[in-house]
C-alpha cells in the first residue's frame, strides 16, 4: 500500500473537517459560550471578583482563535483515528460497493454513535460555568472511560462479527447478536458509573441549547470527515500498491 | 516486491508493498498527542518548561477553552 499516502490523505482530511468545525462552531455554538461567561462574569463580580471589561473581551477573541486552532488539532486527532480504522475495515464494509465515500459514511455513522453519542447520552457536553475545577480529573475520568467501554466493546464485537462469518453464516443473526451484547455492555456501564458530580447552576434553557448545538456540530464534524477523506481514498488509491519505473 | 519487464521504453516496474504498521504508529502517537492537548491537559505539557506555574495559568487548556466545551469533553 501507499503509506505516505495514506497517513497524508488521512491527517489533511482531519484537519479539513476540524477546521470547518471551528468555523461552524463559531456560529453556531459561540453565541451560548458568550451567555454562559456572562453569567459566569456576572457571579464573579457579585462575589467582589474586579473584571476588566476590555480585558475579558480581548482574552474571548484570543479563545475564539484558539477554537478554530483546536478545531484543526482535534479534527486531525479524531481523523487519525477513522483512518486506522477506516485501513483495516474498508473490505468488510458495503461489500457490495466500489465507493469509499459511502464506505466511510458507514464507519462514521458506527464511530459517531459509539465514540460521541453513547457517551454523551451518560454525560453530556456542558457550557461554561458548569463544571468544579476541583473535579476536573474525576469527570475526566469518567468520560474517557466511558469513550473506552465504548470504543472497545465496539471493536471487540465487530471483529467477533466478522470472525464467526464461517460458523453462523447468517448476517442477520450474527449482526443482532453483536448488538444486544453492546446494549447489555453500555446499559451495565450507564448503571456502574457515577454521574457527573457538579450541579448545574445556570438556566436549564440554556444547558439545552448549548447541548443540542454541539451534537449538532460534532455531527457535521463526522459527517464531514467521511465525504472529504472518502474523496480523497477515491482519488489517491493509498491501498494500490506503490510503483517505481525506471524509464 | 516484484519485478516486471513491461515496455521497450520502460524497463522495468517495481511494486513497492510497504507495509501500513509504521503509518498506524505514526497516526495512533498523533490521536494520543492531539486528544490530550485539546481534550485533557490541564498544564502538564506547558509544566515541562514553565514548572509549576503552569498548571495555574494552563495556557493550552484556556486557548482550546471553547472547543473542549463545544466537543464535549469536561472542562470547569
Amino acid at each position: 500500500m501507499k503509506a505516505f499516502t495514506f497517513v497524508i490523505i488521512t491527517l489533511l482530511s482531519g484537519t479539513i473537517a476540524g477546521t470547518i468545525l471551528g468555523i461552524i462552531n463559531l456560529a453556531l455554538v459561540e453565541p451560548y459560550i458568550d451567555r454562559a461567561i456572562s453569567i459566569e462574569t456576572q457571579t464573579a463580580v457579585k462575589e467582589g471578583e474586579v473584571i476588566d471589561p476590555v480585558e475579558l473581551q480581548d482574552y474571548r477573541l484570543w479563545q475564539k482563535g484558539g477554537e478554530i486552532a483546536a478545531g484543526a488539532i482535534l479534527g486531525m486527532s479524531i481523523g487519525a483515528l477513522f483512518g486506522i480504522v477506516f485501513l483495516y475495515s474498508r473490505n468488510s464494509l458495503l461489500q457490495h460497493s466500489n465507493s469509499n465515500i459511502r464506505k466511510a459514511l458507514i464507519l462514521a455513522g458506527i464511530m459517531w454513535f459509539v465514540l460521541f453519542l453513547v457517551p454523551a447520552l451518560k454525560y453530556p457536553a456542558n457550557p461554561p460555568a458548569v463544571g468544579d475545577p476541583e473535579t476536573i480529573y474525576y469527570r475526566e475520568s469518567l468520560y474517557i472511560g466511558l469513550v473506552a467501554i465504548s470504543g472497545f466493546s465496539a471493536l471487540g464485537l465487530a471483529l467477533l462479527y466478522w470472525k464467526s462469518g464461517n460458523k453462523v453464516p447468517n448476517n442477520r443473526y450474527r449482526f443482532i447478536t453483536v448488538l444486544i451484547i453492546y446494549t447489555a455492555i453500555i446499559a451495565g456501564a450507564f448503571y456502574i458509573l457515577p454521574p457527573n458530580p457538579d450541579k448545574i447552576s445556570v438556566p436549564q434553557d440554556l444547558v439545552q441549547d448549548f447541548r443540542i448545538a454541539s451534537a449538532l456540530t460534532m455531527s457535521i464534524f463526522w459527517g464531514l470527515l467521511a465525504i472529504i477523506f472518502g474523496a480523497f481514498w477515491n482519488r489517491f488509491k493509498p491501498h494500490e500498491v506503490a510503483k517505481i519505473t525506471t524509464v | 516486491m516484484r519485478t516486471t519487464l513491461s515496455s521497450p521504453r520502460i524497463l522495468l516496474t517495481r511494486d513497492i508493498d510497504v507495509s501500513p504498521r509504521i503509518a498506524v504508529g505514526i497516526l495512533l502517537g498523533i490521536l494520543l498527542m492531539g486528544i490530550f492537548v485539546v481534550g485533557y491537559d490541564q498544564g502538564h505539557l506547558f509544566s515541562f518548561v514553565q514548572g509549576q506555574e503552569a498548571f495555574d495559568t494552563m495556557w493550552m487548556h484556556e486557548f482550546y477553552h471553547d472547543m473542549r466545551h463545544a466537543a464535549g469533553f469536561p472542562c470547569h
